[in-house]
Parts: structure tokens; sequence; C-alpha cells
């Protein structure tokens, strides 16, 4: 595992180094920023704060805007992980140096996950916004961004591994968001099955819309904990063998 | 194969190597063993299978069968620390464009596990020996395709390794680039086992000790460069005249182990090609070249120039196989494997 920090740093080099990186996180918080905005402006407006609606519940857990940002900004982050550096010849260089191909991974991997984080963390500014207008529960905040950060593991995860698979940055790019619009879609299936049936079960469960209502609820299940924990653990598993599996092909 | 001159001492062992890409066998049941301090070419046409051999060599692909071992390390069970005997530079020089030239550098070495207190003295000493102390501060996307060469060089030593491995280490450079491309390479055979790859005949006589000559896929044959370059000079003999070229000719073809003669007019001079015969021993075609310049002195032309001549790669494999030419060569071998030494 010595590997890991030097290709981890250079990771995160090569990502902030390009316009891309900075065009990604701007995208993204705007999208966020006028997201609070329009909730705020809503929630002011309602005179009558009825049931559990909160504008933390809301900007976590209750639009699709959450969900439809993260399918567009994730392909992008995690097309060039792998798909880049066979494409210029560079995985030769990386690959005849003494390194595993699970530190290799992993590195790469942690790269994207440090930067997903980094693209969150303004977004705490809402909190303390919200916190001096009024009461927040903090530990339904805690328990939302926990959420955020499983839901983005596992997509990151799923991205890095359609970009060991393929040679081509665009077809890790297309993989990466189909994979995740069939999820998403899934989950909205939650909504048109009959409840009862074994499709609405199945559903319900990977639906990421009611897991990160229960997120920004507060509410931390340990379904959800295996589901995104199974998510990420696999396709990285995939991509290790993928890349062991390189100097064979 | 056993070949003279290399030590007890194993670095490498090759044994029964080979490697298929589907249902084309790119290396196929090649053995050679490399000694401590050797500098060994690696040489063949496009396509021989030496960059396949290279890569499994350097770790980067696993052999379909048989063995390689390095400095007693199996490159597949003992992947890691074989590799880190190794510092390769891969043919094509693959490089991150946006970093420096010395960021690059310092990478590399923490990858390749170089203490962190000598880094920074190993990264400055392998920019020295490479020549890109200049170009330190540069971003490699901007360098020169000289550059980026020695940069991938620098790259392959800055670990220290025992094993040097180069692939094609002069593809692409201009003849003065190419020339310092051989020096380094020499001067890295005082501290490390080098192995260079080429298509070239005259870059294996330039740097290496000893030659390596692989072709489809096998290993063909193996000498020191001495016993290739002797092949190469009693090949063909050319003799530039003055006087009467016609007559020249004529008492050419007289000369025993002559087997064909070329004429051709340059100004008011003629050159003339003789080529000697298969089979002859070296010393016989040594007592040929002395009785060619004999033959056409006592024609009555003037001789201004003998220098070698021929000694092509196919001529060479032939030599070398003791096989004729079109034996060993059954596809037609490409002009760029002329030996073309500048």
């Amino acid at each position: 595992m010595s590997a890991f920090w030097p290709i981890f740093k250079r990771e995160l080099f090569a990502f902030f180094v390009t316009p891309l990186a900075w065009v990604l996180i701007v995208v993204f918080l705007v999208v966020q920023g006028m997201h609070f905005y329009l909730l705020v402006s809503h929630f002011s407006a309602t005179a009558d704060l009825g049931g559990d609606e909160t504008p933390l519940s809301a900007f976590f857990g209750n639009t699709v805007l959450l969900y439809l940002v993260l399918l567009v900004l994730v392909p992008p982050m995690t097309m060039r992980l792998f798909a880049e550096e066979r494409r210029s010849g560079t995985i030769e260089s990386l690959m005849t140096a003494p390194v595993s191909a699970t530190s290799v991974v992993l590195a790469k991997y942690a790269s994207v996950l440090v930067t997903y984080v980094a693209m969150w963390a303004p977004t705490a500014l809402y909190l303390v916004i919200l916190g001096r207008t009024g009461p927040l529960d903090w530990r339904a905040a805690a328990s939302a961004y926990c959420g955020v950060l499983l839901v983005g593991a596992a997509y990151l995860s799923l991205g890095l591994c359609a970009s060991a698979l393929t040679r081509s940055q665009f077809l890790a790019m297309v993989w990466t968001a189909l994979v995740l619009l069939v999820l998403f879609i899934l989950g909205v299936g939650e909504f048109v099955t009959r409840e009862g049936t074994a499709m609405h079960e199945v559903c319900a469960y990977v639906s990421v819309w009611a897991h990160m209502n229960d997120f920004a609820s507060g509410l931390v299940d340990s379904r959800r904990l295996v589901f995104y924990g199974t998510l990420t653990a696999l396709p990285l598993f995939v991509a290790t063998r993928a890349v062991s599996a390189w100097r064979w092909g | 194969m056993g070949a003279p001159g290399y030590k007890p001492r194993d670095l490498i062992t090759v044994s029964h190597l080979t490697r298929r890409y589907g249902a084309h066998t790119a290396v196929d049941d090649v053995s050679f063993t490399l000694g401590k301090g050797e500098v060994v070419g690696f040489l063949g046409p496009n396509g021989a299978g030496k960059s396949t051999t290279l890569r499994i060599l350097a770790g980067f692909l696993g052999p379909t069968s048989g063995t390689v071992t390095i400095d007693g390390h199996d490159v597949v069970t003992d992947s890691l620390e074989a590799r880190r005997c190794v510092g390769y530079m891969p043919e094509t020089v693959p490089l991150y464009p946006e970093m420096r030239v010395v960021e690059y550098l310092r990478f590399r070495a923490e990858l390749k596990r170089v203490p962190r207190a000598s880094r920074a003295s190993w990264v400055d000493d392998a920019m020295h020996k490479a020549g890109v102390v200049a170009v330190a501060h540069k971003r490699i996307g901007h360098l020169s395709k000289g550059y980026r060469q020695r940069v991938g060089l620098a790259d392959a030593i800055v670990a220290r390794p025992p094993i040097v491995v180069l692939d094609e280490p002069t593809a692409g450079l201009d003849p003065n680039q190419i020339r310092e491309a051989r020096e380094l390479v020499r001067a890295l055979g005082k501290e490390h086992t080098v192995i260079v790859s080429t298509h070239i005949l005259g870059e294996v006589e330039a740097c290496a000790t000893r030659v390596l000559l692989i072709h489809q896929g096998k290993l063909r044959a193996q000498g020191t460069t001495g016993e290739i370059r002797a092949m190469r000079t009693k090949a063909a003999v050319l003799l530039v005249v003055s006087g009467d070229g016609e007559a020249a000719e004529r008492a050419l073809r007289q000369v025993q182990g002559v087997s064909r003669v070329e004429r051709e007019a340059t100004g008011d001079l003629w050159t003339l090609q003789a080529r000697f015969g298969k089979g002859g021993s070296p010393a016989a075609r040594a007592s040929a070249v002395e009785a060619c310049v004999a033959a056409v002195v006592a024609a009555g032309a003037g001789v201004r120039e003998v220098r070698p001549a021929g000694g092509s790669l196919e001529e060479v494999f032939a030599a070398l196989t003791h096989d004729a030419p079109g034996e060993t060569d059954s596809g037609g071998v490409a002009p760029e494997l002329e030996a073309d030494a500048p």
C-alpha cells in the first residue's frame, strides 16, 4: 500500500489542474445555491409550517435536484480515472512501478471521494444560515450529510469501475450515467408499482429518493448502510480484478 | 542456447517464455539469461516480439507460459519485488503532460519507494545523468520529443534499479539526439545492467556488449557485439576507384570468394561493391578484401576508398543462424532493417 499516497496526491493534482474540475464545482455550487434559495423563499412564504417538513429535509430529501446533480456530476468526475491513462499509455509507467492493483484502485477512488467531499463542504454554510434564523436539528443535518456521503461513495465507485472497464473516457461516462439513471428510475418505480408486489419491494429498496428522505429526517437505517456499502465495495473489487487482469489481456 | 561471456550470477533468467494474444503468438519459447553489468541489445524487426518480451520483464504483461525471474523474484508470483529491480522506459515514453519534470520525477521516486530522505538528491542525480536539469521546471507537455525521451530515461534510473530496460530509446529522435541517447545508454552500462531494444543494427553495435536476435517471436541467435560487427564487415566490401572502372570490375570478379560485383558511376569515380559468398570463414574473407584491393590496383585503377558494406540485419541473421536469408525470413524484411549507423 506504499503506493497509495503518491498516487492519491497525483490524482488530486491532475484533477484540479484541469478546467473541468473547476467547471464541475462551480456548476454544482450554483445549482445547490439556487436550490437553497428557492427552498428558503418557499418556506418563508408559507406561514404555517405544517408537518415535519423543514428546509433541511427538503434540501437533502424531498426534491430531485440532489440526484439530478449527482447524475450529471459523477460521470465526468470518474471517467478519466483509468480510461485516460490507458488511452495515453501512462498506465504502462504506472503499472511497471512497484504498485499493487489494490493500492492503485483505492488511491484513485480516495482522490475522487475527497474531491466530492470538498464539493459539498461549502453547503455547510447553508446550515449555518438556517441555524441563525431558527432552531436546527443538527443530528438530522449530520445524518443527511451521512446519506450524501454514502450515495456519493457508491456512485463514484460505480464510475471508477466503468472507467477501469473501458479505454474510452466517453464510454466510461455514458456507462456510468446509464447505470446511475437506471438506479434512479428503479427508485421512482416505488411510486408507480402496486404496493405488496416484489417489484415494489425492490424499487423501494434501491430508491435513492426514499433513502435520502430517511437520512434527511435523521433516520440512519442499517439496510441503507448495507446497500450503499455493497454498492461501494463491489465495483471497487471488480475494478481491482480488472486492473490485475490487464496483464493477461 | 548458451552464450559465451556471461557471469554465473544471473540477474535475469528467462525460461521457455511464451506470450500469446488470442491466436497470435508474439513471443514463442524464448530462453536467455543476463548477468550483472551487461549491456544487451535486443535486436529484431518491428513486430518481432521485442516490446512484448520487455513488457513481461518490466511486469506490465504476464507470460502465457514459461517463467521469468528477476534477481531471484518471479515476475508473476513475486511481481512487486521483481518490478522494484527494473527501471523501465516504454517505447512511447508515456508521461503526464500536466506535471513539471521535477514534480513528475519526485512522484515516480516516491512511487518506486525511494526513501524520503534521499528522494530529492536521487531525483537531482537522475536529472543530471539524463540531462534534463535545464527543463526541470517546465511542464512535460511543453517539452520536445528529445527531452521527453530523456525524462523517460531519468524516470527509469531514478530509483537506482539494478536493471534498466529501454524500449527503442532512439525512436523518433534526430541524428544528434540519437548520438546523445546512445552515449547515455553506454554511460548507464557502468552502473546498471541495461537492456535496449532496437530494430537498427548500428544502434546495437554502438552501445551493447551482447546481442540477442529475435524474429517472429523466436530467439534466433545471440552473440557478442564483436561477432556481430565481424559479420557486418565481412559481408561485402565497397571500393571507390578512379580510372578504368570496367577493368576493375572484371578483375574483382576473378577474386576468389567474391560472389557478386556491382558497379556504379559517381562523378568521375566508380563505386564498386564486391559481395562475398556465404560460408567463408572470417579469416578467408579478410584475405579476400586484401585480394580485392590488389586486383583493382593490378587492373590499373586507383583506389580512393575501401570500406566494409552490406551487413544488413537480414544478412546478419543468416550468418548467425547459418541459414540462407530466405529461410530466416519468409515474409521479407522491411527497408528500415538495413543497417544505418550514421
